[in-house]
């Protein structure tokens, strides 16, 4: 039977995931007041996909803008994260957005690093640029010091696995999985206000280098547990229908095309897109952002697409390699140097990474409240608002001081590990841990390759169909029988990602239950049974969400 | 597979294990840390950033190298 540590933590605010939203809300939350604890998968210095840096941070500056926030807004809308989001949640972040952006400056995360603000990259020639240039390398160990700072707790190496709720269908506290050591251990928080931070879900779909499926653009221990959790408890999910890819270096997979100065060219050398010619700092090439089938396309007519930064000034080419450096990308350079990749004489190979889930995911206000009280969202998972890593600071934020605010309200605790769902989790954990190593039973990564075919070929971005989707939620319906009945795990670390695979295919069967309601094709939604886009669908999300043990599927207006 | 470790460089502090976003490291009694689950690297580099004697290199593996052509004229 798997351990369980008898005694609760009890805390105003349970932060879930320790990157850039959850160490921002835990932050905002002790400013306010509130006792915070931070449960983190790994360790928050080093954790999530903000892990060893970014440099390109979304904000509305009214001193470098204009007073007037209107053609900043549209930019928004039409940017790379543009597209699914909530245009009140998007006005919200622009207004605040500054406000993080000295609170990183004061703490240590060089925000000006050439001395002004200084907007460069991820813009179309003639249009207001929004993506301020900053040094965030440091950023993780930054916000990981202002939280302990403000006497927040942090348990590392604690992976969250469910949201406790009591019969009134309120938040009481959470389930955690202590991957410290060898032998897994529950912890049990109790706690009225719950933040989820967990990030993109990542390991959905086959990988495009056979078989390595951590060889991502984002983090690949962020694999949808918040999501699941929230789901679970009762929070509706949005727009999980429409699928999302990143792209970059081919095969190496890293996050950052926008940092790289170049142009995107064909095989002769002749530049793909209508947006640049000749590269400056100012104006990378921007077709990759906005035309996200370019890759696909061309590679389909027999082209491959490269980034050629061969025409680059040498001062813009010293401006990229610090850029890529602040990004976090120091594997690509190392890598590039100890391969003799000279960018001023090469051009690499780009191409589209596999899909995932960023800017899809919980459904939250303007207070980062979902509707299940005392639950809260922030970051990547969100799903009606994404601007990455401004908006993981900026909602992280809101979010804190919303949970906190709860918090004074609600001063007793409600004895969650005394929920059935703990005992219901403690049997199957330990029996997850009992089952027969070895051959005899399907290991976790079994299980995700398996999982990954299924969503590559039956919710994939090539072809959608009302047929694909049924046969699809056949087939995880199998396949989620047998990994619930036959998965083995012989230690934490495997647990953990047991875990993450159940959650995997829960989300898959709700992309695949939600894209089957969209009957028209939209961005990657290619329908090829409804290939008409529909403007009468134009700015209309679909939600789903547990009702009495049934995905209730809806659909709503932006707003 | 990555992370690969200089034995006689590292001096067994463990920090590697203790930041690795995907807990591939484990100070498992030994001198130096055990490279418990390579395939689950995403060659972010923390390890090797945060080393404090350079005892870690990532060798990236063949599925994921770089193509690249030499830019035209
Ligand atoms: C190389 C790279 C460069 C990037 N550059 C930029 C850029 O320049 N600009 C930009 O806007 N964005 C950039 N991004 C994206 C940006 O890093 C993310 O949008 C941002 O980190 C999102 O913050 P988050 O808090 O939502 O998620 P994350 O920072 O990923 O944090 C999620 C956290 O949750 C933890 N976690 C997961 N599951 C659990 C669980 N069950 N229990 C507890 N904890 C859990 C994870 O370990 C992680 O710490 C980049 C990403 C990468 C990988
Ligand atoms: S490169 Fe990153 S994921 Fe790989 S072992 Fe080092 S810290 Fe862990
Ligand atoms: S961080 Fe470096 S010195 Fe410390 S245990 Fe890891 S490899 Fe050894």
């Amino acid at each position: 039977m798997i351990g369980i540590n008898n005694i609760p933590v009890e805390c105003d605010v349970l932060v879930v995931g320790g990157g850039i939203g959850g160490l921002m809300a835990a932050i905002s939350a002790a400013d306010q007041g509130a006792k915070v604890v931070i449960a983190e998968k790994s360790n928050t210095k080093r954790s999530g996909s903000g892990s060893t840096g970014n440099d390109h941070f979304q904000c509305y500056i009214p001193e470098v803008h204009g007073e007037d926030m209107e053609p900043i807004l549209r930019e928004m809308n039409e940017c790379l994260t543009g597209g699914y989001l909530d245009q009140d949640l998007t006005a919200l972040f622009l207004k605040e957005s500054f406000d993080r952006v000295k609170d990183w400056n004061k703490w240590g995360i060089d925000m000006r690093p050439h001395g002004t603000w200084e907007f460069n990259g991820h813009a179309m020639p003639g249009r207001p640029r929004i993506f301020l240039k900053y040094a965030g390398a440091n950023q993780k160990s930054v916000l990981t010091n202002e939280a302990l700072k403000r006497g927040v707790t942090i348990f590392n190496k604690l992976p969250i696995a469910e949201v406790i709720t009591n019969t009134s269908g309120e938040v009481i506290g959470a389930i955690g999985v202590s991957i410290e050591s060898e032998k897994p251990e529950l912890k049990i928080f109790r706690a009225n206000n719950v933040i989820l931070t967990t990030g993109t879900t990542n390991r959905l779909y086959s990988p495009k280098t056979g078989g390595m499926m951590f060889n991502l653009g984002f983090c690949p221990s962020c694999a949808g547990n918040g999501r699941a959790a929230a789901y679970r408890a009762g929070a509706k999910l949005i727009n999980l229908d429409i699928p999302n890819t990143h792209a970059g270096p081919k095969f190496f997979n890293r996050c950052g095309k926008a940092t790289w100065i170049g142009v995107l060219k064909d095989y002769e050398g002749k530049p793909i897109g209508p947006f640049v010619t000749k590269p400056s700092k100012e104006l990378g090439d921007i077709t990759a952002d906005i035309w996200h089938g370019v890759f696909g396309i061309k590679n389909k007519a027999g082209e491959p697409v490269y980034m050629d930064c061969s025409e680059t000034s040498e001062e813009d080419i010293q401006y990229m390699l610090w850029g890529l450096t602040q990004e976090g990308d120091t594997s690509l350079l190392n890598y590039m140097d100890d391969e003799g990749i000279d960018v001023r004489k090469h051009m690499v190979e780009f191409s589209t990474y596999e899909p995932f889930l960023i800017g899809r995911g919980i459904e939250i206000n303007d207070k980062a409240a979902t509707n299940v009280p005392g639950l809260f969202a922030a970051g990547d998972e969100v799903g009606n608002f994404r601007a990455d890593i401004a908006g993981a600071a900026t909602f992280g934020w809101i979010a804190g001081k919303s949970a906190a605010e709860r918090a004074q309200d609600i001063k007793t605790f409600e004895p969650a590990e005394k929920s059935s769902i703990v005992e219901e989790k403690k049997q199957f954990y330990s029996e997850l841990l009992s089952r027969e190593a070895g051959t005899a039973n399907p290991s976790w990564k079994e299980v995700n390759i398996a999982l990954q075919q299924i969503m590559t070929d039956y919710a994939g971005v090539e072809v959608r169909s009302e047929h694909l989707f049924k046969a699809g939620l056949k087939y995880l319906k199998d396949l989620k029988g047998k990994a619930i009945s036959t998965m083995y795990c012989q230690n934490s670390h495997e647990l953990m990602r047991c875990l993450e695979v159940l959650d995997l295919i829960q989300l898959g069967e709700l992309i695949m239950l939600t894209a089957q309601d969209r009957k028209e094709t939209r961005g990657k939604h290619n329908r090829v049974d409804y290939p008409f886009t529909n403007p009468l669908n134009n700015n209309r999300f679909i939600t789903v969400q547990e009702v009495e043990g049934t995905a209730e599927i809806k659909w709503r207006d932006r707003h | 597979m990555p992370p690969v470790i200089n034995k006689e460089e590292c001096i067994g502090c463990g920090v590697c294990a203790e930041i690795c976003p995907c807990d591939v490291l484990h100070m498992t009694g030994e001198d130096v840390p055990q490279i418990t689950y390579p395939e689950e690297c995403w060659h972010c580099n923390a390890c090797v950033l945060d080393c404090a004697v350079q005892a870690i290199k990532l060798r990236v593996p063949l599925p994921a190298m770089m193509l690249y052509l030499e830019a035209r004229e």
